[in-house]
């Protein structure tokens, strides 16, 4: 990916790099709050300014090129769409995560590069185990996430996430999730 | 197939608002629907605005059977079974995209997308040439029945269901609401899929009238201040409305004309003069005489609507959206949700823009509306499928006495067609119920409710 991307020049940061490092601890350090459902915690990880979106995936022939849709996404947040989903979850109505579920956040296949702004493009694998009730069998989200990570005197933000999803059809039965 | 007496019994509960469970999760019932609803009923494809050029086109189903939803080269949309004439392969195994052919992996059979079969390999040599085997004669094959309405593709597998505007009836009336807002109509965006582990009917009917779930399912959205007033208990005064075919519900709006009522949901002033200008005189009372907004809706069998108008930032106006949903079966306790964005393609960008972030909050994969209503209909499904539960009979009777007599009139001077209430009560889902019933019966007339 080093190179020109979208216009923008990156630099691979190798994995001896303090960067590198500093990205997948941030990638870690996530997952377990997202996991332990501390979402507090985690909007706090996310930059004022943070845009998260999932477009959804599309079965076409012959090419993985465009297979994601231009105009449908399962998420398209800003802060505020993202403040909202959390402040629900916090209510004693939030009947889709009651009893709640169980998840795993497994992120690997990290490759950092670095933007000449400084910030960090950071690219992964996600797979998300969700495991709810007692008969359901669990349900599994995979897919890549794209991130960009600002520095800030409070240490690395998320300022942009972007998810391509697998699955042109979810078999999770909602994302009442964060991914 | 169940035997039709067990059919019978069924229906015969059904129709007096208590429902078996076991229609929610019998692999036999789910088999005679397959059959006798979706074998017979005009059913939703796609909308022509998700194919606009030439050569586009999308794969849909009708329970198992696949069609490809494609607009051909002189600009017609057809709807081509996906199955090539020779050994039955798909021809099609993508979900979208743009070709001027479709050509069968297995032994190349070629065929254009009006459907003509224009290569056969070895034709000649194999077939005897056109003499023996007249490609003309072997085109990819057309759903028995297609037709559409302001731009909803249907098909019927049904070569004598009634014409599409005869089975929708009086409910075009209120489809309008959602798809003609303007002369231009609507353009559609997505779906996203996914599945859940519930029976189909059981969104189809709570889309159609359930009112009485908002206040409690969906209290964590009213909690949160994603509407400016605390909606959910406006619903009592909302009116359900059912006309031949399918019915909804909406939401009793605040005092004022048909353009100050259309501001209170959000509308701008030029998409308010274009629905002004589009709609007739008795769907412009509905808005500003009698004062209502339409809401959820279904068409029977599996294709609601949902129009609501939550807040997109802090403090903010309130912006509607339009969604348009399919529950696609996909067995007795398995549906494959179609979720669209919808909006009328005059409406600003900035509009646009903002009331497909509306949608995404409430509705579809990750809506907040949307994720509560799964849950419960999940639960009722694996509910409904335990070896004692099956046997039970859920109450679908509200707005009934003890007796079956209606508690509440219905409104005389409702500006729509079809039959209107105030307040709760479960007509909708009754009269829902009472089409799957003669469907099932075998009844392919089954306008009148």
């Amino acid at each position: 990916m080093s190179g020109v991307v979208q216009g923008e020049e990156l630099v691979r940061v190798g994995s001896g790099d303090p960067d590198y490092h500093a990205a997948v601890d941030f990638l870690h350090q996530e997952a377990e709050l997202l996991d332990a459902r501390r979402w507090r915690d985690w909007l706090a990880l996310l930059a004022e300014d943070v845009t998260y979106e999932m477009p959804v995936r599309v079965t076409r022939a012959r090419t993985l090129e465009d297979s994601t849709l231009a105009d449908m996404d399962h998420f398209r947040e800003d802060r505020f769409a993202l403040q909202k989903r959390v402040e629900r979850l916090e209510t004693e109505y939030a009947w889709t995560e009651d009893p709640p579920s169980r998840t795993r956040h497994f992120v690997t296949n990290v490759q950092v590069f670095r933007a000449a702004s400084g910030d960090l493009v950071v690219k992964s694998y996600l797979l998300l185990f969700r495991s709810r009730g007692d008969t359901r069998p669990p349900e599994w989200v995979c897919g890549e996430r794209t991130d960009r990570l600002r520095r800030t005197p409070e240490g690395l933000r998320l300022v942009h996430r972007r998810l391509v999803v697998d699955e042109s059809v979810l078999r999770t039965q909602n994302l009442a999730i964060f991914l | 197939m169940p035997d039709d007496r067990w059919l019978g019994q069924l229906v015969g509960d059904v129709r007096k608002g208590w429902i078996p469970a076991a229609i929610y999760s019998d692999p036999g019932v789910f088999e005679a629907e397959e059959e006798r609803v979706f074998g017979r009923a005009w059913v939703f494809l796609a909308h022509e605005s998700e194919i606009p050029e030439p050569g586009d086109y999308v794969v849909r189903r009708i329970v198992r059977d696949s069609f490809i939803v494609a607009r051909d080269e002189y600009g017609e949309v057809r709807v081509l079974a996906n199955v090539c004439r020779h050994r039955g392969m798909q021809v099609c195994r993508a979900e979208r995209g743009n070709a001027s052919h479709f050509r069968c992996p297995y032994h190349g059979w070629t065929y254009r997308n009006t459907g003509d079969l224009v290569g056969v390999p070895f034709h000649e040599d194999a077939y005897g040439g056109d003499r023996e085997f007249p490609k003309s004669e072997f085109g990819l094959l057309s759903a028995p029945r297609v037709a559409s309405y302001n731009g909803l593709v249907f098909a019927s597998l049904d070569p004598g269901a009634p014409p599409l505007e005869e089975y929708l009836g009086g409910f075009r009336f209120y489809l309008d609401f959602y798809t003609r807002q303007s002369p231009a109509g609507l353009e559609v965006h997505g779906p996203q899929r996914w599945r859940i582990r519930a029976n189909w009917k059981i969104g189809a009917e709570n889309f159609c009238g359930d009112t009485y779930h908002t206040p409690y399912t969906h209290q964590s959205i009213a909690e949160i201040g994603l509407f400016g007033e605390h909606k959910p208990h406006k619903r009592k005064e909302g009116v359900l409305y059912f006309a031949d075919r399918g019915g909804g519900t909406t939401y009793k709006l605040p005092p004022g004309g048909f353009a100050d009522r259309l501001r209170s949901v959000g509308y701008p002033d030029g998409m308010i003069e274009r629905m002004a200008q589009t709609w007739s005189r008795e769907q412009r009372a509905l808005v500003g005489e009698a004062g209502f907004m339409v809401s959820a809706a279904t068409l029977f069998p599996n294709l609601s609507f949902v129009h609501n108008w939550p807040r997109v930032r802090e403090g903010g106006p309130p912006v509607p959206f339009v969604s348009i949903r399919l529950w696609q079966p996909v067995g007795p306790d398995e549906t494959e949700v179609y979720s669209w964005f919808a909006v009328d393609r005059l409406a600003p960008e900035e509009f646009k823009q903002d009331s497909y972030r509306s949608y995404l909050l409430s509705f579809g994969t990750s809506g907040m509306f949307e994720q509560d209503d799964v849950e419960n209909w999940t639960s009722i499904t694996a509910v409904a499928a335990g070896r004692w539960a099956r046997g039970l009979r859920l109450h679908s009777r509200m707005g009934l006495s003890r007796e079956g007599r209606l508690l509440r009139e219905p409104l005389a001077d409702w500006p729509g067609p079809g039959q209107a209430f105030q307040g709760f009560g479960e007509y909708n889902q009754r009269a829902l119920l009472e089409l799957w019933c003669r469907y099932l019966e075998g009844a392919r007339e089954a306008v009148e409710v």
